[in-house]
C-alpha cells in the first residue's frame, strides 16, 4: 500500500524546508542512503527554485508518495512555458549543466504529465538507484 | 680548491654550498610522533644545519626577493603544518582543509618573519599556524542557532559517514547511521539538516588573504596539478559561471553530472570523503547561482548557457 503526503506550499524558497523534512522521513522509510537522499534534496530544491523563478502562481501543490520501492515527488499544476522548457528543452544540449541535466542525473525518472492545459512535474527516486 | 669553490665557500647565499642540499624536499612522509609537533623536513641535516638553512632561505627571500627560497621554506615546513592540523582533525573538519588553512599561517609567518629578531622560524611559525586553524574553526560558525546536541551529532555523523563508506563500499543509509551514532533516524535527519546552517570557508581565499585574481588559490598552492582536472578545462575556462569554480570543483561537477558517477565514486577518485564531495557539489552549484545573479540576465537557465558558451 502506498503512502501519500500532500501539502500546498507558497512559491517561495523558505517553503522548501518542510518539504525537505518530509522527503527525509519518507526516504528513511525506504532505507535510502545519505547519497540517495542528497540527490532527492538537490533535485527537488532546484525544481523548487525554477518554479519560484518561472511561475506566477503564489502557491502550488506538492505530493510525496512511497510506491513500489520508490519515492515519488510530484509538483503542480503549472502552466509556465518557461519552466517546462527548463525541464524538457526542445533540443537538449549534451554539453549543458542545466535543470534538465541536473534532474536526470539525480533522479531515476523525470516526467511531465499533461492535465487539462496544465502539467505536473514528477520526480522518481528508487531505492535501488546507485549509491 | 678551485676559484669557484672558494667563491662558494665565502658566499653566505650560495645554496649549493649548504650541507644537506640537493636532496628532495618531498622525500619524507613518515608519521609524526603522536602529540608532538612534526619537525620541518630537514632529513639528513642536524639542528644547526637546518637552522642555518632556514636562515639562509629567509635571507634569500626577504633580502633578495627569491620566491624559490620562499617556496622551499613552505615545502620544508608543511610536515609541521600537517602535524599541527592533525591535533584538530577530530573536531569535525576535514584534515586536508585544516592543512590548507594551517598553510596560510605558515605562509604568513614566512612573509612576516623579522630577520633581526633572532628567533627560529619554527618558534615563530607554530603559533601562526595554530592561530590560523583556530580562526578557521571560529569563523566557520553556525549561521543560525542550532542546539549544541545537534551540532555535536552532526560532527559525529560526519565522522561516522567517513568510517562507514569504505567499510560498506557505498553510502550508508539513515538507519545505519542512526545505529552507528547511537541516535534515532529522526535525530540523524535533523542533525544532517543542520549542515545547511553551517558556514563554509572558501579554500579559494588567496594565501595573503586578498582576493586578487592573480593570486593562487590555496588549492592551487598546495595541491599537485591533477591532470584529470584538465578534462573540462577547454570547455569551461572561458565560461563566466564556471570560471568562478576551481579545477577540482569543475572536475567534480563534470564527474557527477556528465559522467554520472555517484558521490562515493567521485570521493574515491578524487581522494576526499563523500561528505566533502557533497559539500563541494552544493558549494559549486551555489557559486554558479550567485554568478547568474551577478550577470543579471533574464534567462532563467543561465547555468546551461554558461556551459554552452564554453563548449
Amino acid at each position: 500500500m502506498s503512502e501519500i503526503i500532500r501539502v500546498e506550499v507558497a512559491a517561495e524558497l523558505s517553503a522548501f524546508s518542510p518539504v525537505r523534512l518530509v522527503l527525509g522521513g519518507l526516504g528513511t522509510r525506504l532505507d535510502f542512503s545519505v547519497e540517495q537522499l542528497e540527490d532527492m534534496y538537490l533535485a527537488t530544491e532546484h525544481l523548487f527554485r525554477a518554479v519560484v523563478r518561472a511561475e506566477e502562481l503564489p502557491r502550488f501543490g506538492v505530493e510525496m508518495r512511497l510506491d513500489g520501492g520508490a519515492l515519488w515527488f510530484s509538483a503542480g499544476p503549472f502552466t509556465s512555458r518557461a519552466l517546462r522548457k527548463e525541464i524538457e528543452p526542445a533540443t537538449p544540449d549534451g554539453a549543458c549543466l542545466d535543470l534538465c541535466r541536473l534532474l536526470r542525473a539525480t533522479c531515476d525518472d523525470v516526467q511531465v504529465r499533461e492535465n487539462d492545459g496544465s502539467y505536473q512535474v514528477i520526480l522518481v527516486k528508487s531505492r535501488r538507484s546507485p549509491a | 680548491m678551485t676559484p669557484h669553490d672558494d667563491h662558494r665557500a665565502n658566499d653566505p647565499l650560495d645554496l649549493e654550498a649548504l650541507p644537506g642540499q640537493g636532496r628532495s624536499m618531498d622525500e619524507d612522509e613518515d608519521e609524526a610522533v603522536p602529540g608532538e609537533p612534526r619537525k620541518p623536513d630537514t632529513k639528513g641535516r642536524g639542528r644547526d644545519e637546518s637552522d642555518k638553512l632556514d636562515q639562509y632561505l629567509l635571507r634569500r627571500y626577504h633580502l633578495y626577493g627569491d620566491r624559490k627560497a620562499r617556496e622551499q621554506l613552505i615545502t620544508m615546513y608543511l610536515p609541521l603544518v600537517r602535524s599541527l592540523a592533525r591535533r584538530y582533525a577530530s573536531r569535525g573538519e576535514h584534515f586536508d582543509d585544516l592543512v590548507q588553512v594551517g598553510a596560510i599561517g605558515l605562509i604568513k609567518a614566512i612573509d612576516r618573519f623579522d630577520l633581526e629578531r633572532g628567533v627560529e622560524l619554527t618558534t615563530y611559525a607554530t603559533p601562526n599556524i595554530v592561530g590560523e586553524i583556530k580562526r578557521y574553526f571560529r569563523d566557520k560558525g553556525w549561521s543560525v542557532r542550532v542546539p549544541r546536541g545537534l551540532q555535536e551529532l552532526n560532527i559525529r555523523l560526519n565522522k561516522v559517514i567517513d568510517e562507514l563508506v569504505p567499510k560498506l563500499q557505498r553510502s550508508p543509509t539513515i538507519n545505519e547511521l542512526a545505529e552507528a551514532a547511537n541516535a534515532t533516524p529522526e535525530e540523524v535527519l535533523e542533525a544532517l539538516e543542520t549542515s545547511q546552517a553551517y558556514n563554509s570557508v572558501s579554500l579559494q581565499a588567496s594565501p595573503n588573504g586578498e582576493g586578487g585574481e592573480e593570486d593562487a588559490g590555496l588549492i592551487d598552492y598546495l595541491g599537485g596539478e591533477e591532470a584529470a582536472y584538465d578534462t573540462m578545462e577547454d570547455r569551461t575556462t572561458l565560461a563566466p559561471g564556471f570560471a568562478k569554480l576551481d579545477k577540482r570543483e569543475r572536475y567534480i561537477l563534470h564527474l557527477r553530472f556528465f559522467e554520472g558517477l555517484t558521490q562515493s565514486q567521485i570521493a574515491e577518485r578524487v581522494g576526499i570523503s563523500q561528505m566533502h564531495v557533497s559539500r563541494l557539489i552544493r558549494r559549486s552549484l551555489e557559486k554558479l547561482r550567485e554568478e547568474i545573479g551577478d550577470v543579471d540576465n533574464p534567462d532563467p537557465s543561465l547555468l546551461a548557457r554558461h556551459v554552452e558558451q564554453s563548449s
